[in-house]
């Protein structure tokens, strides 16, 4: 065991350090000017603008300890907006089952954030129980176009989208996992209609998407038909480690602490207080936990080795930390977090309000808790799943 | 031992349900909240007809003698319905400082109005730099002449944008925390001096940032001893404490019924949510927190009604337990709901907003537990 970083390594750091640095968004400057061309600059890194891709498609093929270090450095620095759905999403797809004609035609727009993606999912009656989907797909005779009729529901950013990378159901007399076909289509099209969900903080981010007989052409259908859901499982596992935002919450937990010394308790401030220092600190020992047990799962996956136990609990622990965090931020914020509209008192209290509304979502998307406990109980612990 | 409701009781629960239940709908709530005022004029006055309004007032002030178990009855019911109109505001803390500082004279201008609804007040107690503590006060009231010059900044004052009159505390003596020193004065809120900027809260309701700025108020306005207001703002937010409480109560017992509904309407895995144990369980405990709240809300209501002398422990005891219950009900609540409880259109989220605001009133779970541990 050793977890020492080697010179390579620490000098590797130094390098994304610098970057960050030397690229970092400057007051003044037109935001879509810099973006573009923090990406462009990235690109020549070696692939950096497309840290996850494999070398093969252009990516840096970098170690897990180089993902890790990246990702760190990540969290503390100001990166260009970004969606995951195309760089992170549908291209990992596409490069994995796509053929060749499609991740010529695909990934470089992807690459150079030209088209935006959304994700055709959920729908109402398939939520943690997603292979329960009933968007319909059927081929022509002809077999050159598939006609797709159904509902998407939580379908986020899709108002803006300029394509979607949808499940659709193209047989239903077997199990509910097999008959799903993965297909990509353009979202301005003749028979789709986009209906915004509000949320909790106001925010208009997810909305219903529905198909009324969308044509979409044989040739924007990943890999066999009746496959589509093995595609998307894998992509899934590797959404929910994304999510458990260790480094992010690092970083998040320490903002609390300054936000929470700026608030004044008698001669000293909230974090002198015993009861909140303790919750505070509490929170700091299950991140150094979780800090490790990533970098668990990182060394396995880095000794080729599939992901290890230690990585199915990433999605649960991480996302249930932000949630702590967020909490102890409205209660930071005190009768603050309450005010709306308008920022009053604690510079801090209104964000917090709207990341505590936000942040009671992240154990509910991406497989809801108690369904990635059913995972582990059954994939870990080797336990039968339960009768109901 | 009796929990019975008499007669009475029993007709004003039955009388307050109905109200909520024939006009509280989500999307009313809504058109009330987006309106200037935000609360409906036309609930508040049948809320006055209806006698709500004069509920914690003697007969000899005006009001109808009513005690504390009424306004628990009262709020429990507003609580379902996430009620908008400012009665908290008006009747409990203003009109709860009135009842307990002003002279005849005073009481007899005001409280008339304020029990049939013409008149509304508010009481602005905190401060930024006080967080939960009544007893934190920078704004100073000088004595000149036969009255006071109140200079300082009030904060989150509740339903301050449609109040008539304002109770103010105020530095008369002392330093910054001390417990004498402090005076209440009840000035008009479109006095010369006073500065009001008026939002919206994150659970629908309105409040206001105020400042004073060289604010005359004659001696007649003084409420109260002058340096002993303290005691007069302590115990009105003891029986805030109680008021919201029951509020929260109500809040708690739409989340987990909703909750038990949607669960067993909602299949996912071939079955309703609701045959799946882990979700039983919790929903369970959703429920026994719940009852727990509310027997230790009537174990404080009692107390105060009998005037016992562990009311105000046992009210820091209850804002601990519905602060940290209400907020454990509603996440789960939202949770369970999946998605959908992430949503405007569904009410479950709404309850969370008011339960996350209720905490954070009159301190919260963790400032009360402090008090309590003491």
């Amino acid at each position: 065991m050793d977890i020492e970083l080697g010179p390579e390594d620490l000098a590797f750091r130094e390098d994304v350090h610098e970057f960050f640095a030397e690229n970092a968004y400057q007051a003044g400057e037109d935001y879509n000017v810099w973006r573009l061309e923090w990406f462009k600059k990235a690109a020549e890194k070696g692939g950096w603008d497309v840290p996850k891709w494999s070398k093969e498609f252009g990516g840096p093929g970098w170690t897990p300890t180089q993902h890790y270090i990246w990702e760190q450095e990540t969290a503390s620095a100001t990166l260009p907006w970004d969606m995951p759905f195309g760089i992170g999403m549908v291209a990992p797809i596409i490069m994995a089952h796509g053929n060749e004609e499609q991740q010529k035609r695909f990934l470089p727009d992807i690459r150079a954030r030209k088209v935006n993606w959304c994700q055709g999912y959920s729908e109402p009656g398939a939520g943690s129980d997603l292979a329960a989907l009933k968007t319909k797909a059927v081929l022509s005779e002809d077999g050159t176009h598939y006609t797709v009729n159904g509902t998407k529901i939580w379908t986020t950013m899709a108002q803006i989208a300029d394509w979607i990378f949808c499940l659709t159901r193209t047989d239903d007399s077997g199990i509910k996992q097999e008959g799903i076909t993965f297909l990509l289509f353009p979202m301005k099209q003749e028979g789709i209609e986009v209906k915004p969900i509000i949320t909790l903080g106001g925010a208009h981010s997810v909305n219903m998407v529905y198909f009324t007989d969308v044509s979409v052409p044989v040739e924007n259908r990943i890999g066999e038909e009746g496959k589509g859901w093995t595609y998307a499982k894998g992509l899934l596992q590797h959404e929910r480690t994304g999510l458990a935002g260790i480094s992010r919450s690092i970083v998040a937990l320490e903002k609390l602490k300054e936000q929470a010394s700026s608030v004044k308790r008698g001669n000293g401030s909230l974090m002198d207080e015993p009861s909140f220092r303790a919750k505070v600190a509490e929170l700091e020992i299950d991140l150094m936990a979780s800090e490790y047990t990533e970098l668990r799962s990182l060394a396995s996956a880095s000794a080729g080795s599939a992901p290890g136990p230690e990585s199915s609990i990433l999605k649960l622990k991480g996302t249930e930390i932000q949630q702590r965090i967020a909490k102890l931020t409205v209660e930071a914020g005190g009768i603050y977090s309450a005010a709306w509209g308008r920022g009053v008192g604690h510079k801090f209290a209104k964000a917090g309000m709207g990341g505590y509304l936000a942040s009671r979502a992240f154990t509910i998307y991406g497989g809801a808790s108690e369904v990635q406990k059913d995972v582990i109980a059954k994939n870990v612990l080797g336990l039968k799943r339960s009768t109901t | 031992m009796n929990f019975e409701l008499t007669n009475e009781q029993q007709m004003l629960q039955d009388s307050v349900a109905r109200f909520i239940h024939d006009n509280y709908d989500l999307e009313s709530r809504a058109k009330s909240a987006a309106s200037k005022s935000g609360f409906s004029q036309d609930h508040w006055q049948t809320m006055a007809d209806l006698g709500w309004l004069g509920l914690g007032f003697d007969e000899a002030d005006g009001g109808f003698g009513g005690g504390h178990v009424d306004i628990m009855l009262l709020m429990e019911q507003f609580g379902k319905g996430l009620v908008l109109e400012p009665l908290l505001a008006s009747v409990i803390l203003g009109g709860g400082a009135l009842k307990r500082g002003a002279c005849a004279e005073l009481k007899t201008e005001i409280l008339p109005g304020l029990i049939d609804g013409s008149r509304q007040l508010a009481l602005a107690y905190a401060e930024e730099q006080a967080h939960f503590d009544l007893h934190d006060v920078i704004t100073t009231a000088r004595s000149k002449d036969d009255g006071f010059i109140i200079n300082g900044h009030k904060s989150m004052v509740l339903h301050a944008g449609t109040a008539d009159q304002i109770v103010v505390s105020a530095r008369t003596s002392g330093g910054q925390i001390d417990e004498n020193g402090i005076s209440l004065f009840l000035i008009d809120a479109d006095a010369e001096g006073v500065k009001r900027e008026n939002f919206p809260t994150v659970d629908g309701l309105q409040a206001c940032e105020i400042t004073l700025k060289d604010v005359i108020v004659g001696s007649n306005r003084l409420l109260g001893e002058l340096d002993h207001g303290f005691a007069i703002l302590n115990s009105v937010a003891t029986d805030a404490i109680l008021a919201l409480s029951a509020e929260a109560v109500g809040a708690m017992e739409i989340l987990y019924k909703d909750t038990v509904e949607y669960t067993q309407q909602r299949e996912q895995f071939d079955h309703p949510l609701a045959d799946f144990q882990v979700l039983q369980h919790r929903m369970v405990e959703m429920f026994m927190e719940y009852e727990q709240c509310k027997s230790l809300l009537y174990r404080a209501t009692m107390e105060a009604a009998q005037g016992s002398a562990t009311t105000q422990r046992t009210a820091h005891a209850l804002k601990h337990l519905v602060g940290k219950a209400g907020i454990f009900i509603a996440e789960n609540a939202v949770q369970l709901h999946g998605g959908m409880g992430m949503t405007e259109e569904l009410r479950i989220g709404h309850y969370l907003k008011r339960m996350i605001v209720i905490d954070a009133q009159f301190g919260n779970a963790d400032y009360h537990l402090q008090k309590f541990a003491a």
